[in-house]
């Protein structure tokens, strides 16, 4: 186990640092992040990072196979562009929050900001809160789990990511529709809030039945003249 | 990019370390904004007077500049606690019955004179440079007050220069500033509608139409909440934007969340920012901070 401290290094210094420890096999403590931006960016070994403290923008994006927590809240872009790993934040998450996830976990154990999973292509979050406006907005593939209440314009113009939210849905976006869920799809939620979420916040959840399912109504798919009204209002 | 900052003091306290608060999110959101950097700071004054700070323009004859002002304003009001600091001349006086004739007064003296702030408590002071020249030229620390907002600004469509900084005073709306991180789509529009009502525009910023828009809307409804459930409506782009009257403080986010803007709220304070560094930079660990979502708007007062 090795600790290091934010204080009087620069980020690229820090991460280097983060890298060369977690290369050699150390499961690493971060004090003091401050918020400051694009801390464990790039991390593309498998180790342990636990921030203790706030991260800012871009947190562990890019990154492929390790697992960081944040004991604190995490700023917008968390976890962009993830390949794997899993990433999990105690507080809340600013916008885009898993934007453009390729694989991985995350968790978000508040609230997260607006476009939460936005043009994601596969993995998983799941947000123990509400989410913002837009959330899984043109996501790809993937699961978008919301505990909470969904904001307006929920999975707006998606493709293949399906969202299940527990709480109340503001609206739906364009082409976005409910549908009902699956014994599978039920299974897959109980065990990863099983997974996920500590028994402190499990009595306030609802279990996997609890949650509505929202896929795309596959309309923007192709365009047809037809359907020019869909498109007209949809753009 | 720009970075903006906002405490307000709930426990009614006139004597809250408001200077040094706001100053320090600043320090921490400078790199979102190294052009210019500015303070509107609301604090008790003596006998209710109504203090100035003008700008005294860019020909170098700052003293002289001063002198004339002080002279015209005293045929209106006996102007006191009159100081020079950097490019600003303070002063102070009994309210007069057209704060309007009052600034026409003072401009008249040269086009690039300018009221930028005016009010019972409101104070404004900005510059073109970083948060800490602000600091070493009107050590803004020092300042108790209740409340106050800041930004520091990274133009991108306008010059830079002391008036296109920000906080923006709401000229002609004694107290009222505000401070805008985003873009203004409809600004020229907008504009074109006031300037035909005989508005006078200061500046290019797209930034200074939210202080006319919010001065004209709080005349018309009377309620600085339903002035920014207004500017949701008729606002286009992105913004993300606080707002100081004389016993409030409020913020509005766009509809669709472009712009960052965090908030906190213990029962003693409340704070909003662009980034959590601010929060981290200014108080300790134990404050939880929430983006604000889109379309959401709120107001604290005294």
């Amino acid at each position: 186990m090795a600790e290091l401290s934010c204080d009087g290094r620069t980020t690229r210094d820090i991460n280097a640092e983060i890298r060369r420890l977690v290369a050699a096999g150390e499961a690493v403590t971060v004090r003091s992040p401050g918020a400051r931006h694009n801390l464990a960016v790039a991390l593309l070994e498998r180790g342990e990072v636990v921030f203790e403290g706030s991260v800012g923008y871009y947190c562990a994006g890019l990154m492929d196979g390790a697992a960081v927590r944040v004991r604190g809240s995490a700023g917008w872009g968390l976890a962009e562009s993830m390949l794997s790993g899993e990433v999990v934040v105690e507080g809340s998450a600013g916008n885009s929050a898993g934007a453009a996830i390729r694989g991985g976990t995350v968790v978000v154990l508040g609230d997260s900001g607006a476009r939460t999973g936005v043009s994601m292509k596969n993995g998983v979050i799941l947000v123990t809160g509400s989410c913002g406006y837009m959330s899984g907005f043109m996501g790809q593939g993937g699961k978008l789990i919301v505990c909470g209440d969904a904001a307006e314009a929920l999975g707006d113009s998606m493709y293949e990511t399906v969202c299940f939210v527990g709480g109340r849905i503001a609206d739906l976006g364009n082409d976005a529709v409910v549908v009902e869920s699956t014994d599978e799809d039920k299974e897959f939620l109980d065990a990863a809030l099983a997974r996920y979420v500590p028994s402190s916040l499990r009595p306030n959840l609802p279990d996997g039945g609890g949650f509505r399912k929202v896929v795309a109504g596959r309309k923007l798919w192709n365009f047809d003249k037809a359907e020019w009204r869909t498109w007209e209002e949809a753009l | 990019m720009c970075g903006i900052a906002g405490y307000f003091d709930k426990s009614g306290n006139a004597e809250a370390p408001v200077g040094a608060t706001v100053l320090n999110m600043l320090r921490a959101l400078g790199c979102r904004g190294p052009d210019s950097a500015g303070v509107a700071l609301y604090r008790e004054q003596s006998d209710g007077d109504l203090v100035l700070q003008v700008k005294l323009g860019e020909n170098g004859r700052s003293q002289e500049r001063a002198e004339e002002i002080v002279g015209k304003v005293s045929v209106l009001s006996q102007a006191r606690n009159v100081s020079t600091t950097g490019s600003y001349l303070r002063l102070s006086l009994e309210e007069p019955a057209d704060p309007g004739a009052l600034g026409a007064t003072i401009e008249s003296v040269g086009s690039d004179v300018e009221v930028v702030s005016m009010g019972r408590r409101l104070e404004i002071v900005k510059q073109v440079g970083s948060p800490d020249r602000l600091e070493e030229t009107f050590r803004i620390s020092a300042v108790r007050g209740s409340h106050g907002i800041g930004h520091t600004r990274m133009s991108t469509e306008s010059k830079v220069d002391l008036s296109h900084s920000q906080p923006f005073w709401a000229h002609g709306c004694p107290d009222l500033a505000i401070v805008h991180n985003g873009h203004i789509t409809n600004y020229h529009k907008l504009r074109r509608r006031y300037e035909q009502k005989g508005t006078r525009f200061y500046t290019e910023n797209d930034s200074e139409i939210i202080g006319v828009y919010v001065a004209d809307e709080m005349r018309r409804r009377n309620s600085l909440e339903e002035a920014l459930a207004a500017a949701l409506v008729d606002l286009d782009g992105s913004f993300s934007c606080l707002v100081g009257t004389a016993d409030a403080m409020g913020y509005v986010k766009d509809p669709f969340a472009h712009k960052p803007l965090l908030v906190a709220e213990t029962e003693q304070f409340a704070v909003a920012g662009t980034e959590e560094v601010a929060f981290r930079a200014a108080f300790d660990d134990s404050l939880e901070v929430r983006e604000a979502g889109a379309r959401e708007f709120r107001v604290w007062r005294n």
